[in-house]
């Protein structure tokens, strides 16, 4: 109470004030920043201040939304009369110094009719931004193409259109000190679990640090454990991967500024998961999840298997097998660590190199790499030729996750793995799956077990976790993460099977 | 009642740690399928020959009539575990010195399965590896897992026990190469021969005593009695299968001879891609162990916190250097072999033959007590 009446005899010593002084204080707030405009204009016998950055606001709705309508007038302005007559619809009147800047910062402009009791602002931002494009990040041949852009109007706007439902809460928060970022969290208020959303909003809440360079960051920052290896949000640059986990009783993040959307909570199986599958059949649906399993098996694993294996474990190649194996490894003179070291350091920097190269340079580089090198270091003898193969595989088998952050884990988590197996074999290889399984255990994702529905178990998020079943039996949204509603539609088909030619 | 000499019993548990009754079932079948289970056909083989399966189904017996007493002592309490049972019945001071009693001998069984894994890896695997090398690798992956509490440690025996099942199917090799002439003549051992064959069986069954601690943190009481039963079940049924398939597939000399005769088994698995499947069986045999050592270094743990109010993580660390210790030091076969006899019969008396003899005495003790939540939960 006391405050709000020191603020407003504050602003009685702020207004009303003369234009000359207004001016002053205004650019010094300002630091006489050479993009800071201030136009006096006389209409009638009032006189009137219009001031803006000129790089924030949209010049051609300053022109015919404000100046003309206001200079066409012949008599006197007052404040009141300009709220009424001008044509647009988000006047605010300000009469704190800060909230002005505020509001000038984020493309106001700004308007004071001299001996006021305060001055009004008019919203009409531009920002230049790219236009809607196809995600390359995270490719689907099936299902929509669009992606988030940097722009968080263009971005809810998508969301908003998707899920054209006035059950979509979008909360708007603001984070960052020094440069203040605004933040939205979605989520759908008829599903979505109230103590998600509420773990979620504290933590936004709660964060205090000076920027936010982008939505990926934020999640270092907000996210369960900043020690693991495993990404513990889902971030999708796809808006209807974005919506689709909302509509699935996930909780949403948009950050003004970035291209990518947070969803959480999120579990490991769900980095394998895209919204591909769901517009396959079910069956195909199903064959492509379980392969991108088999190939995180495959890209985790058969480099330190090959590695143990010929390092230590000779016994367990077949005789046939072994013979090949002999003669291709006979020139190599390094062990068979090193020379696994090597070959999953040189994909690397193939990677690396073609994804900073511009697109151009990019693909020559593959030619290089895959075919010169490659051909190259069997033939000088510094590589097996089923090494090569193996190191292809797993490689290849890295990129089929549909989350690069996911891929990217799984390649890193390789080379400890490679160097256990070429110091302790199978047993080695064996110990760190176990404490990766161990690891993973521990991880939690906004505070949900991270290897849901394998632990805790819950048979009846298989489907759609592990595999697809057919609409007519998968009818139910995740019971492990308990949205309000689980039914999505329900059970039309009758389970009594026809008998033959009936 | 009684309650008001000393202390409390019952044991407080938060909601978010308790666990469902439903994982008991894997928490007892994992426990008791631990180390012993490679080697237990050849121990029971020579106390009752051809006849051992029926040890095994007497064993099996017994223990489901073990799991049926434990849980009625637990039962005569709200929430209690063995520690504050003994406390209440014995006193403050005798039912600490019996709890470190049970601590001390977890810490014996947990050297014990450390050092029979280890000595299976240099026999079959790699037969120059130091053993301290091995024992660090198992107890820093111990230390892991127990410091993320209960939930990692079930979570971890619920997965390790799906990763480790598939080894079953290929056991169709040596089953398919029985021979049913080695079970005749049928009934020759004595009575006396077969229930010290029951008592061979022992060593496998070790485990079954994590129902008195686990048990409080239940969170669905009425199903844990089905969950352990069908636990000690499940153990009967694999200790019977790998027991049968030996004494088929081996002769009789040959099982005698063999240390590790499950392990043995599937030696003989061959496939196109793969040549000796037993490298991969003792490999794959970590992820059985692992439960088994980090269950008994929770309770071991959670006792000493219990009891003597030790910080459960000091208590962690000090309980992973000593079994790193111990495990280091125990090499010569012998020893190990005689070591684990030892723990074995510890194991008897302690984990089968205690309860038994603590059944009278809670009954005349809280003979007043009925449960007052019972048809509640």
């Amino acid at each position: 109470m006391k405050r709000s009446k020191e603020r407003k005899s504050k602003a009685k010593e702020m207004f009303p004030l003369s234009i000359a002084d207004l001016k002053k204080q205004l650019s010094d707030a300002m630091h006489d920043n050479p993009d800071f405009q201030l136009q006096e204009f006389q209409v009638g016998a009032s006189k009137i201040l219009v001031f803006y950055i000129t790089v924030m606001i949209n010049k051609n709705q300053l022109n015919s939304s404000i100046l003309s309508p206001l200079l066409s007038k012949k008599n006197d302005w007052t404040l009141a009369e300009i709220r009424n007559k001008l044509p647009l619809g988000n006047a605010a009147l300000q009469t704190d110094l800060k909230a002005i800047m505020d509001d000038l910062i984020s493309g106001a402009v700004g308007i004071y009719v001299e001996n006021e009791e305060g001055l009004l602002t008019y919203l009409i931002p531009q920002q230049e931004h790219r236009k809607v494009q196809k995600s390359d990040k995270e490719s689907t041949v099936l299902g929509p193409q669009d992606a988030f852009t940097e722009s968080l109007d263009t971005n809810l706007n998508q969301v908003r259109w998707r899920l054209n439902s006035n059950d979509l809460v979008s909360e708007k928060i603001i984070v960052g000190e020094r440069v203040k970022t605004e933040i939205r969290l979605m989520y759908l208020k008829s599903l979505a679990n109230e103590t998600d959303v509420q773990t979620m909003r504290q933590r936004l809440q709660n964060l205090v640090m000076d920027e936010i360079e982008d939505a990926t960051p934020l999640t270092y920052f907000i996210e369960d454990s900043s020690m693991s290896i495993f990404p513990q949000f889902y971030q999708t640059e796809l808006p209807s991967r974005f919506t689709y986990s909302i509509t699935k009783g996930k909780v949403g993040v948009l950050v003004d500024k970035s291209p990518t959307g947070i969803i959480a909570p999120t579990t490991l199986f769900s980095f394998f998961e895209s919204t591909e599958d769901v517009f396959m059949r079910w069956n195909v649906g199903s064959f492509i999840r379980i392969l991108r399993f088999v190939a995180l098996i495959i890209s985790a694993l058969l480099t330190p298997a090959y590695v143990a294996a010929v390092t230590f474990h000779y016994e367990i190649i077949p005789t046939p097998l072994l013979t090949s194996l002999g003669s291709s490894r006979a020139a190599v003179p390094f062990p068979p660590v090193i020379e696994a070291m090597f070959l999953e350091l040189l994909i690397e920097l193939l990677r690396e190199a073609g994804a900073r190269l511009p697109t151009k340079v990019g693909q020559t580089i593959g030619i290089v790499g895959g075919i010169v090198i490659g051909q190259a270091a069997v033939a000088a003898g510094l590589t097996s030729n089923i090494l090569i193969i193996v190191v292809a595989i797993s490689a290849l088998a890295s990129f089929t996750a549909p989350s690069y952050l996911i891929g990217s884990t799984i390649r890193v988590i390789r080379f400890p793995m490679i160097l256990l197996s070429g110091f302790l074999g199978l047993i080695g290889v064996m110990a760190g799956i176990c404490f990766l399984v161990i690891h993973l255990l521990k991880v939690t994702s906004l505070g949900r077990p991270y290897l849901l529905p394998a632990y805790p178990f819950n048979y009846k998020d298989f489907d759609n976790t592990f595999y697809r079943l057919p609409n007519f039996i998968s009818n139910l949204r995740s019971v492990s993460f308990r949205p309000k509603d689980m039914i999505r539609y329900k059970q039309k088909r009758t389970k009594k099977m026809k008998d033959i030619d009936e | 009642m009684n309650r008001g000499i000393s202390v409390n019993p019952n044991v407080v548990v938060k909601p978010n740690l308790r666990i469902k009754a439903f994982y008991l079932f894997f928490i007892i079948t994992s426990l008791q399928t631990g180390s012993g289970i490679m080697g237990v056909p050849r121990y029971i083989f020579m106390e009752a020959k051809q006849d051992a399966w029926i040890s095994v189904l007497i064993a099996g017996g017994l223990i489901h009539l073990v799991v049926a007493v434990m849980l009625v002592i637990l039962n005569k309490y709200e929430n209690a575990d063995i520690l504050g049972i003994q406390m209440d019945i014995f006193g403050k001071w005798i039912g600490k010195l019996l709890g470190t009693g049970y601590i001390i001998y977890f810490f014996f069984v947990l050297v014990s399965v450390l050092v029979d894994y280890i000595q299976v890896i240099q026999i079959f695997v790699f037969p120059r590896v130091s053993p301290w090398l091995l024992s660090l690798m198992l107890i820093l992956l111990i230390i892991y897992a127990v410091s993320g509490g209960l939930r990692v440690a079930v979570g971890v025996t619920f997965l390790f026990f799906f990763f480790s099942l598939w080894l079953l199917i290929f056991l169709y090799k040596p089953i398919s190469l029985m021979d049913f002439e080695h079970f005749q003549p049928v009934l020759q051992a004595s009575p006396a021969e077969l229930l010290r064959g029951a008592r061979k069986t022992v060593y496998s069954y070790i485990g079954l005593e994590i129902l008195f601690f686990i048990y409080p943190f239940i969170d669905n009481k009425r199903k844990a009695k089905q969950s352990a039963h069908l636990g000690v079940l499940l153990t009967t049924f694999l200790i019977l299968l790998v027991t049968v398939i030996c004494i088929g597939y081996f002769s009789g000399r040959e099982l005698v001879e063999q240390i590790w005769p499950v392990l043995v088994l599937f030696k003989i698995v061959e496939y196109a891609i793969i040549g000796r499947f037993d490298v991969l069986v003792v490999t794959e045999w970590m992820m059985v162990i692992l439960p088994n050592i980090i269950f008994l270094t929770w309770m071991i743990t959670y006792s000493m916190k219990r009891l003597y109010k030790v910080p459960q993580r000091k208590a962690l660390y000090a309980v992973g250097a000593t079994a790193f210790v111990g495990a280091g030091l125990v090499k010569n076969e012998v020893v190990i072999l005689n070591y684990i006899d030892r723990v074995a019969t510890a194991g008897f008396w302690i984990a089968f033959v205690y309860p038994m003899l603590l059944f009278p005495i809670v009954l005349i003790k809280r003979r007043k007590y009925t449960k007052q939540k019972d048809g509640k939960d």
